[in-house]
């Protein structure tokens, strides 16, 4: 009987694993299918039959993507996230700070916090009409500003209630000795807590970063040449270039290494930030 | 983990000593609280309400020099009677329907099967994470290659177990369908995350107790996993609801609302109302119903939410 149950208990594990293999092929694949476009020769990559996997594998597509004007492009990704990221991050932190002061007045706490949560929930082409009639008066189109100002305004919540989570889970003691010795808010923000708190400060730059780095539709709206980010590009690709997959693989390649090599870092912390803090994995 | 923790702040005991040293303090609290208070209403708060003031005047801004004139409520209520809309709103609730609910089935699997033992969780994790951290615009132009009718990955595939191609993108019937599979394939990480995490930190005893009554694993499930991971679920949900009505980026790369108009979901036709059609009014008076279905939608998850905090 028991030799039985193991027999059973082994079956079972083997099944286990050759679905969630099977799952996991289904999912990684078009991911492979990707960075492997992104390395074939020539026009490897519209030929049918498909190859699955290149005859030779070969740079040239990234040379291409990276000779053509498509470095200010990149450049201007690069300027809007990081620009946006820090902001966000610093602005979002002090409030979130404030906010986990036990000492303001409870409905204070809670209406600010609702409020906040509510300027996430709204789907961003709500805003999207008013913003671009209002950069547009500002004179600001085809800016970096325009950008940055924009996704600001959608980080900031995100990074506002993650911060909360991580501020709140520091022991209180260790501020009130930092207040019988005397040290000012600022100074035990500075140098008690924004230290302290340094991963989850991280975690949330770089989930503030990953949305800057992706976003499409502001981009889309708010710029046409100056200040034109990478999914722009990416989009003008399909109707101008249809056959060209080779660069166009080898482009978004490019986009998702910087965010993998973040997501990777921020792991740890990965479904508190998915889930707006809500849920501390 | 802990419970989701929604709106309520915690309140920790207050220590009287301390008193002085925080009430002196609130003006400097308020000063870390101005400048993301001050810049989400002007950027958050002022477009919203204007687009509120729009959607009650016309304007088209395709005349140069064009202002916008009252009119009433005529927006909405041509709106009430435009097919095209009922249309959007019809894809829109099939799209988040169909995609959040497959997304939280599978993830639910995915999550009990990563919990139940398996010694590969860190390449399971990081396999999952390229379709979630992938830049929507690169999923869709992705995707299209995978879809392409001709030389296309999919047909390619069935043509070895001799299913002749399909249109897919092209095709009335299976664009919608198609354009879910892909959101699925890129969202359905985030149930799986957090359903995985949520598993992991449910109570062992209450299994041991089950495991000694002889319980079966789908009792097991029932009566004891499901109900523990209640609050979970729900934040999944919420989360994954509001994001899914969201949709704009893989439509717009994907179809561009077609074939017709049969994936032409609401954001994209705000989209193109107002941003390529320039029906300034028209397209303000549909951002304000949308939100105002997504506020009471989301105020009743957010009930839900608390309750079960309290």
């Amino acid at each position: 009987m028991t030799t039985n149950y193991r027999l059973q208990k082994q079956i079972s594990t083997v099944l286990l694993y050759v679905v969630i293999f099977i799952v996991l092929v289904i999912i990684a694949f078009p991911v492979y299918w990707l960075i492997s476009t992104s390395l074939k020769p020539g026009l490897e990559s519209s030929t049918y039959p498909p190859t699955y996997i290149p005859s030779r594998l070969v740079f040239d597509n990234y040379v291409a993507v990276l000779k053509s004007e498509n470095v200010k492009f990149l450049k201007n990704s690069l300027i809007v996230a990081v620009a946006s990221t820090f902001l966000t991050t610093i602005m979002g932190a002090m409030a979130a700070y404030a906010l986990s002061k036990t000492y303001i007045a409870f409905w204070i706490r809670r209406a600010l916090m609702l409020w906040i949560l509510v300027t996430r929930i709204f789907p961003p082409i709500t805003t999207a009409i008013p913003y671009y009639v209002i950069i547009k008066n500002l004179g600001l189109a085809d800016t970096y500003a325009a950008l940055i100002i924009t996704y600001v305004s959608y980080g900031l919540p995100f990074v506002i209630w993650l911060m909360l989570g991580f501020f709140q889970d520091l022991p209180a003691d260790i501020e009130k000795a930092a207040i019988v010795d005397g040290c000012s808010m600022w100074q035990r923000f500075r140098q008690v807590v924004l230290p302290l708190t340094l991963p989850g400060l991280a975690v949330t730059a770089i989930f503030a970063f990953i949305f800057a780095w992706n976003e499409f539709l502001y981009a889309s709206i708010l710029t046409s040449f100056t200040a034109k980010t990478l999914p722009v590009v990416i989009s003008t690709f399909i109707s101008d270039q249809y056959l060209r997959w080779g660069e166009m693989s080898a482009m978004g390649s490019m986009m998702i290494i910087p965010v993998m090599i973040f997501a990777l870092a921020a792991q740890k912390y990965l479904v508190r930030g998915l889930t707006f803090g809500a849920v501390k994995g | 983990m802990q419970p989701p923790e929604a709106i309520t702040p915690r309140t920790p005991a207050r220590v009287p000593v301390l008193k002085q040293s925080y009430r002196r303090e609130r003006g400097v609290l308020a000063l870390f609280l101005a400048p993301s208070v001050i810049f989400l209403l002007l950027t958050s708060v002022y477009p919203l309400l204007n687009a509120l003031r729009l959607s009650f005047y016309s304007w088209n801004m395709m005349i140069p020099f064009s202002k916008p004139t009252w009119y009433g409520v005529g927006n909405y209520t041509r709106l009430l009677n435009d097919p095209e809309f009922w249309n959007a709103v019809k894809v829109t609730l099939i799209f988040v329907v169909a995609a959040v609910t497959i997304e939280l089935l599978l993830g639910m699997v995915l999550a009990l099967l990563a919990t139940s033992g398996v010694h590969a969780m860190g390449p399971i994790r990081t396999i999952l994470l390229f379709p979630l951290m992938m830049t929507p615009v690169v999923a869709g132009v992705l995707w299209r290659n995978l879809y392409h009718s001709q030389y296309g990955v999919i047909n390619h595939l069935l043509s070895l177990v001799g299913i002749p191609p399909q249109t897919w993108l092209g095709n009335p019937n299976q664009a919608l369908p198609a354009v879910i599979m892909v959101e699925i394939w890129q969202q359905l990480p985030v149930a799986a995350f957090v359903l995985a995490a949520g598993l992991a930190s449910l109570p062992v005893d209450m299994y041991k107790a089950a495991a000694v009554d002889g319980a079966s694993r789908w009792q097991t499930f029932r009566m004891i996993t499901l109900p523990l991971l209640k609050p979970v679920i729900l934040v999944v949900l919420l989360l994954r609801i509001m994001d899914a009505f969201k949709v704009f980026d893989i439509v717009f790369m994907l179809t561009y609302g077609g074939p017709g108009q049969r994936t032409q979901v609401l954001s994209l036709l705000i989209y193109k109302t107002g941003l390529k059609f320039l029906q300034v009014g028209q397209a303000s008076a549909m951002s304000w119903l949308f939100l105002g279905f997504i506020f009471i939608m989301s105020f009743f998850f957010i009930r839900e939410l608390q309750r079960g905090e309290s």
